[in-house]
């Protein structure tokens, strides 16, 4: 209907109020929906992710060169430079940015931030890295579920932060395998989901 | 008495584009263009309007080769629009 309105454009003075409310209404609800495709996030990161929990368990479990182990999360640099490279490109080839793709990527970078010190100082801590970053990656995963009204995102958080909590409990290096699955159950899984439920 | 209705936002195209931009933090010309199935000429033209009341700003830039123009609503046209709509409600009241 708001195409037969816009065909009138010029003819400035034939709205009537309730036509007005109308147009509005029908305005706000094309932008609904138009949320940028996350799946490709939890993809990357989940097996970026998966692999340096495994790497990390093999070289603490089965080699000697246990101080070289924590070399394998290099392998996120590369990631977020196709994350900013790819998030860029997304953003253009929309042609708009809604506000809960603001609130989306802040959250993430949000996240980036809280959890940077932990791989930065991560010897400090006897490289318990799972322990102290798979809560506030459940926080950020469970919000995104919310924000793009996904159930199996919002399972994802839970999943971490179930799995975060079951960090303490294990030892040091079992919670590199707890890592790894959490990522499978907490990003993978549902990132696949997403990428099907946009098919 | 009922408020007057803001001229510039009471016209089919302007309301849609800023009901639009209402709703999101930023828009191509060509969403916009999309959304509202106007005329790039006359879409052009309004949004000039909108602009030059401060309601909108236009940034104009380059996507590789072609020119791109990206909207975003400001502070006056937030206020104007929430006015706007608060008349509209005077009139349709019983």
């Amino acid at each position: 209907m708001y195409r037969k309105w816009l065909y009138m454009e010029t003819k400035q003075d034939n709205l009537n109020p309730q036509q007005s409310l109308e147009l509005i209404a029908t305005m706000i609800n094309q932008v609904k929906g138009n949320m940028l495709n996350g799946s490709f996030y939890f993809l990357l990161w989940g097996w970026v992710i998966t692999f340096c929990n495994v790497g990390m368990y093999y070289f603490f479990k089965y080699t000697e060169y246990q101080n070289y182990a924590p070399i394998v999360w290099t392998l996120c640099i590369p990631a977020w430079i196709i994350t900013m490279i790819y998030s860029s490109r997304q953003e253009k080839k929309a042609g708009v940015v809604t506000h809960l793709d603001r609130i989306s990527m802040w959250l993430w970078i949000g996240l980036a931030i809280t959890i940077f010190p932990s791989w930065i100082f991560g010897a400090q801590t006897n490289w318990m890295v799972n322990a102290i970053v798979l809560m506030p990656v459940g926080l950020a995963t469970f919000l995104s579920g919310i924000i793009v009204r996904f159930r199996p995102l919002i399972l994802g958080g839970i999943t971490f932060w179930i799995a975060g909590t079951l960090c303490y409990l294990v030892g040091p290096i079992e919670q590199y395998l707890v890592g790894a699955i959490a990522m499978v159950f907490g990003y993978l899984v549902p990132g696949y989901m997403l990428k099907k439920s946009n098919q | 008495m009922l408020a007057e209705l803001d001229p510039l936002l009471h016209s089919q195209l302007r309301l849609g584009v800023m009901s639009l931009l209402m709703s999101v933090e930023s828009a191509e010309f060509t969403f916009l263009k999309e959304k509202t199935n106007s005329t790039a000429g006359n879409l052009s033209v309004q949004l000039d309007k909108l602009s030059e009341a401060g309601y909108i700003n236009i940034e104009k830039s380059f996507k590789g080769k072609k020119p791109l123009t990206t909207c975003k609503i400001t502070k006056k046209g937030m206020k104007a629009f929430e006015e706007y709509v608060n008349a509209l409600k005077q009139y349709i009241k019983p």
